[in-house]
């Protein structure tokens, strides 16, 4: 008993301990950061992802000769930044909030809407035009350019020559199809080779954005009207994903893990995706020369483009001291130094939104893994074709509904009533 | 006393008399009176003025009781709460009869290595929720252990959809929360069974009851307290559920995994954030607590 009572003692004092350290820990931790928002002659600037973004980053800094300027690059997650953001933005104070901060295109209007006077309007430092044309509807509101366009998402038909081959199809079958072809292609290489054509969660519906953005549609109209009813690029992008997911031509995944493994241990034949998945197809050097890279496949309408878009984010300018500061850091590399960009993409392998920079070099480089096609510069092409969409607010509040209608639809539903269903929903949801 | 009692016609200062002699005691009660009322109470308040705003981020405007009508046609909102209520009904009475189960078989005083076993129950319940439900994602993944074991036995076969699959799913998150807590509520058993006298089984046995009876009729009436406190803290726990299934299936496939503190979580981070719609959606959790606590209590409290 007395020995008991003594072990209890001691593992109580441990844990008073303990509980102390972790606590002094975060103190000091957060201290650090409100001095750094205060700090004017200081920048700090939070992003994601050290191998893209913070890489990015960093030669920015290599390339602006200011001798005044010191940047603290502060690396979080996507979710913790959007949630710090939200949390601190709504509270009110601007503590412990940094200058330059990274947010995603399909997300940026929430935040410029949801706190007008939190970020700056940094039009100024920069030429918008020398931007591809559909990244500027994400990154401005209300008549003002807050968003400096970084990467783009613009997307390609990433697919294995082998097992395309022994399906039957050459490059050339492959350049400017539609989706339904690409189903169709996908029966064939299931039948001829026995590989599933391409990897899904179904938790993420990017691919039917990736269809609907090639016709210029969206679930919202510009006007912020929800359309999913009647919105007949979504009903053609369904139909496309019903028949790949009812034939057996998908392999589920069920996180990024698993999506990767698939394509890395050969399992799929194609990877439609955004071109910041090339690094990711790349790893597995033994596929080298086994992979190219076609234009998105289209949807079958008057006016699709073999273009579209998956993911890119912007840079952003926090309205507090340092502000001007971090604006002309910004524009002096992003906004406007070709030479910054041809480093970019040799080095960190970012293709950027910025126009003039696909005429460089670096932007010519023929890729061996990909059979020497020249995919950079293909991308940079790809790019400015991409129909411009207003993503809106609630794209992902809309996708949330959306995910468990298609459940149904998967199961039998017709494709109008599930449509029609969450159009009633996403209206009463988002007034 | 004697003091009190000449005074007790005037009862204001029989009061002042008694704060005098019981400062100190007052003392103690008004600091944690303040704590509570500060770090407790106040946010409570809070929360509910902010449930009856709503707007995106920070322009809210007082909207009344609209949010708690837009729950009501919130289609999200209602399968997060029959999910969770779901996982509540089938996972709560399973890992509390497992864990009486465990707890006896494990108090059996002939048993060797009983440490060893209890050890083992318990240890789950020591892991950290985010390590565990990442370690059930990659158990239950398509080409998971899980998966690769039913394969190689011939119980299936083809791969099951654990994690994309909208009833597997469920039952996926109910395993894993199975796991991680059916060792936490058997020591507080086993620790009541070591209050239970030992001559009423010895009694029992003489009288010539089944070890069945012993339990049905000795075990689980002197344990009632305690299956009670445990039900309720686990009903509560299972309200919250928001780390294995955030990790697990992300609320997917479909929103057939949603829980409403997951939901809470979409609101205000994921998508344009509502913080006054989450806070009337966290309101909900806290009735339903206050609700089938009160059932619970009634149910099984009868003694007090």
């Amino acid at each position: 008993m007395r020995k008991n009572f003594w072990l209890l003692m001691i593992a109580l004092l441990t844990a008073i301990v303990l509980a102390a350290c972790s606590g002094g820990d975060d103190g000091s931790g957060n201290a650090e950061e409100e001095d750094n928002g205060d700090d004017g002659s200081q920048i700090t600037a939070w992003a994601w992802d050290p191998n893209f973004n913070i890489a990015a980053l960093n030669l920015a800094k290599e390339h602006y000769d200011n001798e005044n300027f010191e940047m603290e690059i502060i690396e979080n997650a996507q979710d913790d930044i959007v949630q710090r953001l939200n949390t601190g933005l709504s509270s009110g104070t601007m503590k412990g909030m940094p200058n330059i901060v990274l947010i995603e295109d399909q997300r940026a209007q929430s935040f410029l809407q949801s706190y007008p006077d939190a970020f700056y309007a940094i039009g100024d430092y920069f030429n918008p035009e020398d931007f591809a044309d559909y990244k500027l509807a994400p990154t401005s509101f209300d008549g003002e350019q807050y968003g400096l366009p970084f990467d783009t998402g613009v997307t390609g038909f990433f697919y294995r020559t082998d097992y395309l081959e022994e399906a039957g199809y050459t490059h050339d079958d492959l350049v400017n199809i539609t989706w339904s072809e690409y189903v169709e292609i996908a029966k064939d290489v299931k039948e001829q080779t026995g590989q599933a054509m391409l990897s899904l969660d179904p938790n993420d519906l990017g691919i039917l954005r990736v269809m609907m953005q090639t016709t210029g549609t969206w679930y919202t109209s510009e006007d912020g009207t929800i359309q999913l009813e009647g919105n007949e690029p979504l009903q053609m992008a369904l139909e496309n994903y019903k028949e790949l997911m009812e034939n057996d031509l998908v392999k589920l995944s069920s996180d990024w893990s698993q999506y990767l493994a698939a394509f890395n241990s050969g399992d799929v034949a194609s990877v439609p995706a955004g071109n910041w998945i090339g690094p990711s197809v790349e790893a597995e050097e033994s596929q080298a020369g086994l992979w190219r890279v076609a234009p998105t496949p289209r949807l079958d309408m008057e006016g699709a483009a073999n273009a579209s878009n998956q993911g890119g984010s912007s840079f952003y300018v926090l309205n507090i001291d340092g502000k001007e500061a971090a604006a002309e850091f910004l524009g002096e590399t992003f906004g406007s130094n070709v030479e910054f960009y041809q480093d970019l993409v040799q080095e960190v392998g970012a293709i950027g939104t910025f126009k003039p920079a696909s005429e460089g070099d670096a932007y010519q480089f023929e890729n061996e893994f990909f059979n020497g096609q020249q995919v950079v510069y293909d991308f940079s092409q790809w790019m400015e074709e991409i129909p411009q969409v207003d993503y809106g607010m609630n794209t992902y509040g809309i996708e949330d509904i959306l995910s468990a209608e298609i459940q149904q639809y998967l199961d039998g539903k017709s494709l109008e009533d599930v449509l029609s269903d969450a159009q009633t929903q996403a209206e009463n949801q988002f007034k | 006393m004697s003091q009190a009692n000449s005074h007790y016609t005037k009862q204001q200062s029989t009061f002042v008399q008694r704060f005098k002699k019981n400062y100190i005691g007052w003392l103690f009660i008004i600091l944690s009176v303040l704590g509570i009322g500060l770090f407790y109470f106040y946010p409570m308040v809070q929360a509910f003025l902010l449930s009856l705003q709503s707007g995106m981020g920070s322009n809210l405007e007082y909207v009344g009781l609209d949010n708690y009508i837009r729950l009501f046609n919130d289609p999200t909102f209602i399968t997060a709460l029959t999910n969770t209520i779901l996982y509540l009904l089938i996972q709560v009475p399973v890992m509390i009869v497992l864990a009486l189960i465990f707890s006896v078989l494990l108090n059996d005083p002939t048993l060797k290595f009983r440490g060893f076993f209890r050890t083992a129950i318990f240890l789950p319940a020591v892991t950290s929720l985010v390590a565990y439900a990442v370690i059930f994602k990659y158990l239950f993944g398509s080409d998971g252990l899980v998966n690769e074991f039913l394969l190689n036995f011939n119980l299936i076969s083809e791969p099951l959809n654990w994690l994309t699959d909208p009833f597997l799913a469920k039952i996926t998150i109910i395993i894993a929360i199975t796991w991680r807590w059916t060792g936490y509520n058997m020591i507080f058993y086993l620790s009541a069974l070591q209050n239970v006298d030992k001559s009423m089984y010895e009694a029992a046995r003489i009288d010539g009851a089944s070890p069945v009876q012993q339990f049905f009729f000795i075990t689980i009436p002197l344990l009632k307290p305690i299956i009670l406190f445990t039900s309720i803290v686990s009903t509560i726990g299972t309200l919250q559920l928001f780390d294995e299934v955030m990790n697990i299936t992300s609320g997917g496939p479909g929103n057939a995994t949603m829980t409403i503190s997951m939901y809470i979580y979409n609101l205000s981070f994921e998508y344009t954030p509502d913080f006054g719609y989450a806070a009337t959606v966290s309101y909900v959790i806290l009735i339903l607590v206050v609700i089938l606590s009160f059932i619970q209590f009634k149910l099984g409290g009868d003694r007090e």
